[in-house]
């Protein structure tokens, strides 16, 4: 009997006041939205420098008119160098073979690209990754070589714009979660006084606390968990229309935001949402109109 | 000002606007919590009860106002077993005690109107089994028959009257020197916060 009247109660208000319950839902929505791209940013790192970590080489391309002779220099001196845990020639044809392997999706790239174009190199495991600066010191000024560069160097820039994308999503995320925080402190207090008689008589005749804040407390939760199951929706869209989409080339470049880990963050996002929002009516309720 | 009242004692309370008597029901209610002094009821020291505990000590009070403060949307029989509902009654008990109390107060037949098709009188009466239907073992009453004529105020007054014959404790908040005058209970008048006249079987004066 009294869920049934609370439940009526917390339905009748969020519509008597339905303006105000769609704003802090869609506020919500968004708030929740970017702190959900923002943790899979976040996982994103993780999982790349994972991927990465035991596979990162320093990579010393040799000029393209090298003769054998200064190849096989080199590659001594690389291996007397103590540096290198195993350097691996990489012959122009092998390196034009990784390339297709790597563009097999996008034929127009491959087709439009020499064999001859693309150096032979020298793919070093280091004993120690942290040397690399040292190894890079050493060798990108001999004769022959080309360039030496360090993957984690590359991957660092990548990290860079996930990073600042990040830092990005979430103070979208900060400032829309006060907003939608404003609207829920805000809706409360309407409800509030539309509902005044009831909760004096409430008091009055000493219905327990929790049982004059239910119906408050829980307009605010309904918001917050119809505002994470929207933000939800929205990531799996993105997901499928963005990133599997529009977009495809340009994420294939990175290992890619796996469904389980979007579909974690429906109980994540709707738990934070529910609970923030359940404290801050309650914070509304206790402090600003004491009921 | 020191002042004890008797379990089942009918008390008015006199005395000018602003002299503390609508204070007293707020104290008695725990809305608000005196600086300094003690108040009791029965077991209970209200100025030191702790907040969560308030609304079980309400449960053992009954209160009426001078504006009734019903619900316009509920009837008769919904305001009343609105009270016992929120207090996590079954509806079983509600069905068999807001008839009872209903037709106590003299509304027998009039259960399912709304306020507004009751008279002042009538509400006030609602109110009344509103505030007696979990047989309190204090009643206040707020300058009850304020917004009453003088012939519903005697009813309303009866009605109490009869109310306390049953042992509730009844404390009455009020300017209306007649209602003093006929019923002849102990008078406590009060000026600026004190005491200024204690009389068992009091006139208005």
């Amino acid at each position: 009997m009294r869920a049934k009247y609370v439940m009526s109660e917390v339905f009748l208000g969020l519509w008597r006041n339905i303006s105000m319950t769609v704003a802090m839902i869609i506020t919500m929505a968004v708030s929740l939205t970017m702190l959900g791209a923002g943790l899979l940013l976040y996982n994103q790192v993780d999982v790349i420098e994972e991927y990465y970590q035991t596979n990162l080489e320093v990579v010393v391309y040799l000029d393209r008119n090298i003769d054998e002779a200064t190849t096989e220099q080199l590659r001594a001196e690389l291996e007397a160098s103590g540096y290198a845990a195993q350097v691996q020639f990489e012959s122009q044809d092998e390196a034009y073979e990784r390339f297709k392997d790597t563009f097999e999706e996008s034929e127009d790239l491959v087709a439009s690209v020499d064999p001859t174009v693309l150096p032979a190199a020298f793919r070093i495991k280091m004993n120690d990754i942290n040397d690399a600066d040292k190894l890079i010191a050493d060798f990108s000024e001999r004769p022959g070589v080309y360039q030496v560069t360090n993957q984690r160097d590359i991957l660092q820039q990548v990290f860079d714009i996930l990073g600042g994308a990040q830092r990005l999503t979430l103070i979208v995320a900060l400032v829309q979660g006060v907003a939608a925080l404003m609207l829920v402190a805000n809706t409360i207090q309407v409800a509030a006084y539309s509902r005044r008689r009831e909760v004096a008589i409430m008091k009055l005749v000493g219905a327990p606390n929790w049982f004059v804040q239910a119906p408050f407390v829980l307009e605010a939760v309904f918001a917050g968990v119809i505002g994470a199951i929207f933000a939800f929706a929205t990531l799996i869209a993105a997901k499928f229309l963005v990133i599997d989409g529009e977009f495809k080339d340009l994420f294939s470049l990175m290992p890619p935001i796996s469904m389980q880990s979007i579909l974690l963050l429906l109980p994540i996002l709707t738990g934070i949402s529910a609970v923030i929002s359940a404290i801050t009516a309650w914070i509304t309720l206790r402090f600003n109109i004491k009921v | 000002m020191n002042v004890f009242i008797d379990k089942g004692e009918f008390v008015f309370f006199i005395g000018p606007t602003g002299a503390g008597k609508s204070t007293i029901i707020k104290l008695l209610l725990r809305e608000e919590v005196p600086d300094k002094g003690k108040i009791s009821v029965g077991d209970v020291d209200v100025t030191r009860l702790r907040r969560w505990k308030t609304p079980a000590y309400r449960r053992s009070i009954g209160c009426v106002f001078q504006d009734f403060r019903l619900l316009p949307n509920r009837t008769a029989a919904e305001n009343v077993a609105f009270a016992l509902e929120v207090i996590g009654k079954p509806k079983s008990v509600a069905r068999r005690v807001v008839p009872e109390v209903l037709e106590l107060v003299g509304l027998g037949g009039k259960e399912h109107r709304y306020p507004h098709e009751l008279s002042g009188g009538e509400q006030q009466r609602v109110a009344v089994a509103r505030a007696f239907v979990n047989r309190p073992l204090l009643l206040l009453a707020d300058e009850p028959t304020g917004n009453l004529d003088p012939d519903t105020s005697i009813e309303i007054m009866r009605l109490l009257d009869r109310i306390s014959r049953t042992g509730t404790t009844i404390l009455m908040v009020t300017h209306d020197s007649n209602i003093v005058n006929q019923m002849r209970r102990r008078v406590i008048e009060i000026e600026n916060g004190q005491i200024v006249r204690d009389q068992a079987r009091g006139v208005y004066g």
